[in-house]
């Protein structure tokens, strides 16, 4: 392969090369750009449950409460038992597991949503330890509670009160700001899940609607291999019946209702027919080349060119304009990457993720987590577009090949 | 042996046609032999198949006492490199490379370095009076000029015959003259085997020896 004459043939025919660069950067970019916004939507559709260091929430539906007065159960979160806490723990492919305690508590003169969590444990709500925005995370057995922002004003709450709830009293350890968080068991106020689980216990409307032990919660949070995730979600199933609500990455997904978030066999599908059709526009920019230089063919080959050097050349000049091709189309795909990351994205969370009582203002309110598409452009991406682009060059010309080898030197002397 | 080229009984039929009908002919070495007869007499036919670009139907084509009728499309592909220089009518230069280029352009698959490459292309330009127009692209250059470039590349890979298909053919009378003197002093100075396809008897009057063909034979 004469390098010289592989740049100056690029070079001086420009229009037949900028044709090929161009259709294949087009449909590198639709390819890449495709990929990119579907990874980016299974990566939205993570980040709900990714905030609270988890990729599984677990929990179970039950009757709605009889009366409404100190702690009660939402009717999406009542009990899961100890023991079957202690099987799904066994399960294989969990990384990291918390367990969480929702309560709406009535009050004479307000109403409270309490969550109890394990402050200490990375998985689950624990990781709002980062946003305190005013004193400190609750100490462990010293009746400290963490309060909400939005609650701490509008009851004017500050670090260091003291506030009674279902007749408890406790100290205001902190202020934190949870909207900055997930938006899934979003309370007012946070305590140690020991804490919560006394309360839970002494309830006699929790009892009554849903016996509770001192070991028992309502919430999981799973950080579970994603690999064992779909298995997990059966187990989980089959040790809390019919009414466990298992969410996971693939259920919020669905929760978006994007055609790229629906379906990787949509992605896939619309991949490969830009990657075809990609294909069959380079295979015809090249069949014209060739047809356009047949007798420059049959004058090389006259002066003593073989096939194998002909065609060696000729892929050359194919790889080195689908590689342009592929840089380029991988230039356009970070710009369109850049332009799509600008588009917000509201994940719903579903009311029985943060349930509250759909009576009191603002209850039953749709809840969005909202978030600017996380649309990136993977290393192995842009890998593998490279890599494609000068497949695609090499496997043309590979195609075109016999065509080549067919054109016979007399030709030139033939159309003369 | 004083032949450069033997063809014994040489026939090509296309589809049910005829073109060269069991010709037999030799070319001796310094020899420059002219091909003449009229256009469908098949001039070019036989010209590509005495130079190994096409094979006969029948026959057989010697160069050096090599046959080349048998040849693999690579073994020919080497035998014109090493053995053979081409001048056609249309000069058939490649249009995105530079006069000097064109020259070296049998040299390409072959590994040499570009500056002795370069140096052998302008060597033979110099010698055809035209290596002031080395970096000029073929549209940038008159038809004498590229006539001159195609003769160049015809030389250089230092050729022991040239076949040349009506090398004025595109050419005014003047321009045309000039070069058939290149060719004759070629011819002379290094005594090159050539064969020349024409259908202009003055121009074949001036060769060693006229090849006149008739209806695809060779009739004196």
């Amino acid at each position: 392969m004469n390098i010289q004459y592989l740049l100056k043939e690029l070079y001086f025919r420009r229009r037949r090369t900028l044709t090929a660069v161009f259709s294949l950067a087009v449909g590198l970019t639709i390819l890449i750009t495709i990929n990119a916004l579907s990874m980016a939507y299974n990566e939205a559709a993570r980040i709900p449950l990714k905030e609270i260091g988890a990729n599984i929430t677990v929990q179970r539906a039950g009757n709605v409460p009889e009366n409404l007065t100190g702690p009660v159960f939402a009717c999406s979160a009542v009990t899961i038992k100890n023991n079957e806490i202690k099987q799904i723990k066994q399960l294989p492919g969990i990384d990291g597991f918390a367990l969480g305690l929702l309560l709406w508590v009535f009050d004479e003169d307000r109403f409270t949503i309490m969550l109890g969590i394990e402050g200490e444990n990375p998985v689950g709500p624990g990781t709002l330890r980062t946003e305190i925005i005013d004193g400190f995370f609750f100490e462990k057995g010293k009746n400290q509670v963490l309060a909400e922002v939005s609650y701490a004003k509008t009851y004017d709450i500050h670090t260091g009160d003291q506030i009674t709830i279902a007749g408890k009293t406790y100290m205001v350890s902190g202020i934190v700001d949870a909207s900055r968080a997930t938006k899934i068991a979003a309370a007012n106020i946070y305590l140690d899940i020991n804490d919560a689980q006394k309360l839970a216990e002494e309830s006699r409307q929790v009892q009554a609607v849903s016996p509770f032990g001192t070991k028992d919660a309502n919430i999981l949070f799973i950080k579970a291999n994603p690999r064992q995730i779909d298995p997990l979600t059966h187990s989980i199933k089959n040790i809390l019946g019919d009414k466990a609500s298992v969410a996971t990455p693939a259920s919020f997904l669905k929760s978006l209702g994007s055609l790229f978030a629906l379906s990787d066999k949509f992605s896939l599908a619309t991949s490969l027919i830009a990657l075809i059709v990609t294909i069959l526009i380079v295979l015809k920019t090249m069949a014209g080349n060739l047809a356009e230089r047949a007798n420059e063919i049959g004058v090389l080959k006259a002066v003593g060119w073989s096939n194998k050097n002909v065609v060696s050349q000729l892929t050359g000049e194919s790889i080195i304009q689908c590689l342009m091709g592929g840089i380029l189309g991988l230039i356009l795909s970070f710009i369109a990457a850049s332009l799509l990351g600008l588009i917000q994205v509201n994940i719903p969370i579903p009311w029985e993720m943060s349930p509250t009582p759909h009576f009191l203002p603002g209850g039953g309110d749709p809840v969005f987590k909202a978030l600017q598409l996380p649309v990136t452009i993977s290393w192995n991406l842009a890998l593998f577009s490279i890599i494609l682009s000068v497949i695609v060059g090499a496997v043309t010309s590979g195609l075109l090949s016999r065509h080549i080898s067919q054109i016979k030197p007399s030709e030139v002397l033939r159309n003369e | 042996m004083n032949n450069i080229l033997t063809a014994s009984n040489l026939n090509k039929t296309f589809d049910n046609l005829q073109v060269v009908k069991d010709v037999s002919l030799t070319i001796k070495k310094g020899e420059f032999a002219c091909l003449v007869g009229k256009s469908g007499s098949g001039k070019t036919t036989l010209l590509s198949i005495l130079s190994g670009l096409e094979q006969p139907t029948s026959g057989e084509v010697t160069i050096n006492g090599i046959s080349i009728t048998n040849s693999s499309e690579n073994e020919l592909a080497l035998f014109r490199r090493r053995t053979t220089g081409f001048v056609f009518q249309s000069f058939n230069l490649i249009p995105t490379l530079s006069a000097w280029e064109n020259v070296a352009l049998p040299l390409f698959p072959i590994k040499m370095d570009r500056e002795k490459r370069q140096a052998r292309a302008m060597e033979l330009l110099g010698q055809m009076e035209i290596d002031h127009r080395a970096d000029h692209r073929p549209s940038k250059l008159s038809g004498g000029e590229k006539q001159r470039v195609a003769i160049a590349r015809a030389l250089v890979n230092h050729p022991e015959i040239i076949f040349a298909d009506e090398p004025t053919g595109n050419l005014d009378s003047e321009t045309g003259g000039a070069i058939m003197n290149i060719l004759k002093h070629l011819h002379k100075k290094s005594a090159m085997s050539i064969l020349m396809v024409s259908h202009d008897k003055e121009l074949a009057a001036s060769c060693d020896r006229i090849i006149q063909m008739k209806d695809g034979e060779v009739v004196s």
